[in-house]
């Protein structure tokens, strides 16, 4: 019984433990005002480098970011903020007016909008 | 003129020549577009210019079309409309006057994948932290880099299983590491600031002069308008030597943008390994700072540079210290005080609305000055030298048919002596080179090149080069090249290793400048296995000497002896590299090279010394996601070498014929942050080293003393650590 009680003790704690573990790391969905490829590389490298990043991805359909971070390193505004000052919206935080503005052309409002155009001679 | 073209893969290759619209995009090696890039038909005499996407169509045109893609700032690209209706662009930033880069060896076109080309790029060099411009080949499977002596530490190179000082090494297209500096001059190019080292195999281009005989190198800086803002490098190893660098890159006004460049390492630490009372690396010291300024104009590119030097060394029996006198010292002293100033620069007229033609000037004037103590043996040597290089580009009727010529002058003088005799010459050498190039669609470009020069000393230089490429099947070319070299040889500085010895210097005779032909040839073919690419490289090279001044140190153990060929001497090389991906993140490369070095030494043909017959290199690299970690493992298997013939010195003296083969094995590991990075590695990870380097170390001026029967690496395991600071 005792054996028992203390295998059970054993663990719950583990489990606990384990759960712990879990905990540690959260997820969050960003929406960003990303356009292409470019932009893409730039956000995923940027939060490769992000102290408490473990992994990211950015959906180039509906331009969300999703980013999984461990909680005790870092939390959902700081990762937010980081994309700001690499040039983008981030929900509702603003992009950084200077990093927008060393973005390259193609990352810039508009820039794929007139796909059509061609300035010829 | 290196080209990296991508087609979309949804090109319709048809064949007729009728009229089609083509339509494409331009971009950098970022992939972002470049707005207002001109686009041009010269026979048509069409042209566009792309809109804020890159993008950018022309109507009506025939497909025999060559069109011209230029953009200031990236070098000029030409395509042939054969190539598809629907063209992707990818255009490399020009860091060079545009009419000094043909290299045709070196020229890849492909239309798919941007191909490996032996070009070290910056990421590259970072897999070696340390330290110049000798140690940027550790990745790299065709130069091959060697420990000359046990006492002045150098480095060296080999390229075709000979000396390094039958490469033409340019700096940004001038030749640089040459005359007086041809052995030292590798380690006074800081690896900081290099940002890119093309190496072509067997002769080069007629432009560069005549001195190409085995290959050759070219280095570019950093430039001013691309470099970051600010580098900092600081690296330490094991032995306590320390290196600082800091770059800067400034732009002052819309056209006027400059950089300085600086170096400096400390060494000053006594390491016996081997324990024969000799340290096993020289204490050194160095200073180093280039400052170069860039001008750009619609018409006029134009760069000035100003270089100086001061490398101080100070190596032999523990206890010789920086300003010791080596004459003098009770000690057997090597002391070595090098001071170099340097003026470099270029000026190039292009022509805006005809991009295939333009105008160039290079010139560079230095002044050397070596100092040098072996034992008891003084040499002192100055050089001064000038040197330019006119020349024109244009097309012939159009743009398949492409020529450079111009006009090079140098002037190279030369003071030097050693113990009891005196060397001094005077070369002046005049010369004019023409060469053609004909590339009638991207499967196929022939190079041929003369020059001719009238040397003051030794007459006429005749020097024809011919290169030729061909793509011969999709995705496999082949290169054909032959062409003549020749250069004056300076025995001394050339063979410093053979003076830390007892052995006395012989010149038989009135030395001439060595001459010799190289042909050879080289396959590469690419494979896609899957997601992953696989690169094979399969390359042989004859260079046949119609004269080289010997370096006999065969003959007799107590001399070294110079003297012209009398019979062949000729080096076969062979080389064959497999590289490929395992993964996005894993990348190898392995190669074998078979070398068959033979000269005329003391009346009979044989192995020439210190080259390894067989040798081996296996690169391993992982890389994660968007570079973050980079680890990099090297191992290089040296196969035995011939030894100096030591049969007639005092039993105990005497050494093998052979060395044994050894392995070397160098790794790193570096993490990224925003700011820069950090980096760890080792050399010699095995710990292998040479026994007993040195002959008779305790009775260093006695008539059995030699410290140049060198094979192998004499210090031990070395461990490195360092950081890089960038602001862009």
């Amino acid at each position: 019984m005792k054996n028992i009680l203390l295998a059970t003790v054993l663990g719950l704690s583990f489990l606990g433990l384990k759960a712990q573990k879990n905990d540690k790391y959260q997820t969050v969905e960003i929406q960003t005002s990303a356009i292409c490829e470019m932009c893409q590389y730039a956000i995923e490298k940027e939060m490769a480098l992000e102290k408490g990043v473990k992994s990211s991805s950015l959906n180039l359909d509906n331009k969300v970011l999703t980013v999984k971070y461990n909680s005790k390193k870092t939390d959902s505004d700081k990762v937010r903020k980081r994309v700001s000052l690499t040039g983008y919206h981030a929900d509702d935080v603003e992009r950084d007016p200077e990093a927008y503005e060393n973005l390259p052309l193609c990352c810039k409002d508009g820039a794929h909008a007139d796909d059509d155009e061609h300035h010829q001679e | 003129m290196k080209k990296f073209l991508f087609v979309a893969l949804a090109t319709i290759i048809t064949e007729s020549i009728s009229a089609q619209d083509i339509m494409g995009r331009v971009i950098d090696h970022k992939n972002e577009p470049l707005i207002g890039a001109t686009v041009f038909l010269p026979i048509a005499e069409k042209g566009s210019i792309t809109d804020i996407n890159g993008q950018f169509e022309i109507k009506n045109v025939t497909k025999d079309q060559t069109a011209i893609v230029s953009f200031v700032g990236f070098k000029t690209d030409t395509i042939s409309l054969l190539f598809g209706q629907h063209l992707t662009i990818k255009m490399q930033e020009d860091t060079e006057l545009d009419e000094v880069v043909i290299k045709s060896s070196t020229t890849f076109i492909d239309n798919v994948e941007p191909i490996h080309a032996e070009v070290i790029t910056e990421k590259e060099l970072l897999k070696t932290a340390c330290c110049n411009l000798s140690e940027s080949f550790e990745t790299n499977a065709s130069v091959d880099v060697s420990f000359t002596d046990a006492v002045t530490g150098t480095k060296t190179i080999r390229m075709l299983g000979l000396d390094g000082k039958y490469t033409l090494i340019n700096r940004e297209n001038m030749p640089h590491v040459r005359g007086l500096s041809a052995r030292l001059g590798l380690n006074y190019i800081p690896g900081t600031w290099i940002q890119s080292i093309d190496v072509g195999k067997g002769s080069g281009s007629v432009i560069n002069g005549y001195e190409s005989m085995t290959g050759q190198i070219n280095v570019e800086f950093k430039k001013p308008e691309n470099s970051e803002k600010l580098y900092l490098n600081a690296y330490g190893n094991s032995f306590g030597r320390m290196e600082l660098n800091a770059n800067t890159a400034f732009a002052i006004n819309d056209k006027w943008s400059g950089a300085l460049l600086t170096h400096a390492d400390y060494f000053n630490n006594e390491i016996d390994g081997n324990n024969d009372g000799f340290m096993d690396l020289p204490k050194a010291k160095q200073v180093n700072i280039l400052n170069r300024y860039k001008y750009r104009g619609d018409r006029i590119v134009s760069q000035i540079g100003f270089h100086f030097l001061k490398d101080q060394k100070a190596g032999g029996q523990n206890g010789f210290n920086f300003g010791d006198d080596a004459l003098t010292s009770t000690l057997y002293g090597y002391s070595s005080d090098v001071s170099k100033m340097e003026v470099f620069g270029k000026v190039g007229v292009l022509f805006p609305h005809a991009p295939y033609k333009g105008w160039g000037f290079i010139y560079s004037a230095s002044v050397q000055d070596n100092k040098s103590g072996f034992g008891h043996k003084a040499y002192t040597g100055q050089e001064k030298t000038l040197y330019t290089n006119l020349i024109h580009q244009n097309i012939i009727g159009n743009t398949f048919h492409q020529y450079k010529t111009g006009l090079s002058f140098m002037i190279d003088d030369f003071t030097e002596s050693f113990a009891d005799s005196a060397f001094s010459r005077t070369e002046i050498v005049p010369g004019a080179f023409f060469e053609y190039s004909y590339m009638p669609n991207d499967k196929f470009t022939l190079v041929s090149g003369l020059r001719t020069d009238a040397h003051n000393l030794y007459g006429l230089y005749v020097t024809p080069r011919l290169h030729m490429r061909y793509e011969v099947m999709p995705e496999g070319t082949l290169r054909l090249a032959i062409g003549k070299g020749y250069r004056t040889s300076n025995i001394i500085t050339e063979n410093s290793q053979a003076f830390i010895s007892s052995r006395n210097l012989v010149v038989e005779e009135e030395l001439k400048p060595e001459e010799s032909w190289n042909m050879g040839g080289s396959f590469v073919k690419e494979i896609k296995i899957g997601e992953q690419n696989m690169s094979i490289i399969a390359d042989y090279f004859h260079t046949e000497f119609q004269n080289q001044v010997i370096v006999d140190m065969d003959q007799n153990p107590s001399e070294v002896r110079f003297y012209n060929l009398d019979g062949r001497s000729f080096a076969n090389s062979y080389q064959i590299e497999v590289g490929t991906s395992l993964n996005d993140f894993i990348s190898t490369k392995a190669a074998y090279k078979y070398y068959d070095v033979k000269a005329t030494i003391d009346g009979d043909l044989r192995p020439l010394p210190y080259v390894s017959k067989n040798r081996t290199f296996w690169n391993v690299s992982y890389t994660s996601k968007y570079d973050i970690w980079q680890a990099d493992a090297t191992l290089q298997w040296y196969g035995s070498k011939r030894l100096p013939n030591t049969t007639s010195k005092s039993a105990e003296f005497q050494r093998p014929d052979y060395s044994p083969d050894f392995t070397n094995v160098n790794v790193q590991l570096s993490r990224t942050f925003r700011w820069g990075n950090v980096y760890i590695g080792s050399e010699n990870l095995l710990d292998f080293k040479q026994k007993n380097p040195i002959i008779d170390p305790e009775n260093p001026f006695s008539d059995q003393f030699d410290g140049s029967l060198v094979w192998g690496p004499i210090a031990g395991r070395m461990v490195y650590f360092g950081m890089r600071y960038k602001i862009n």
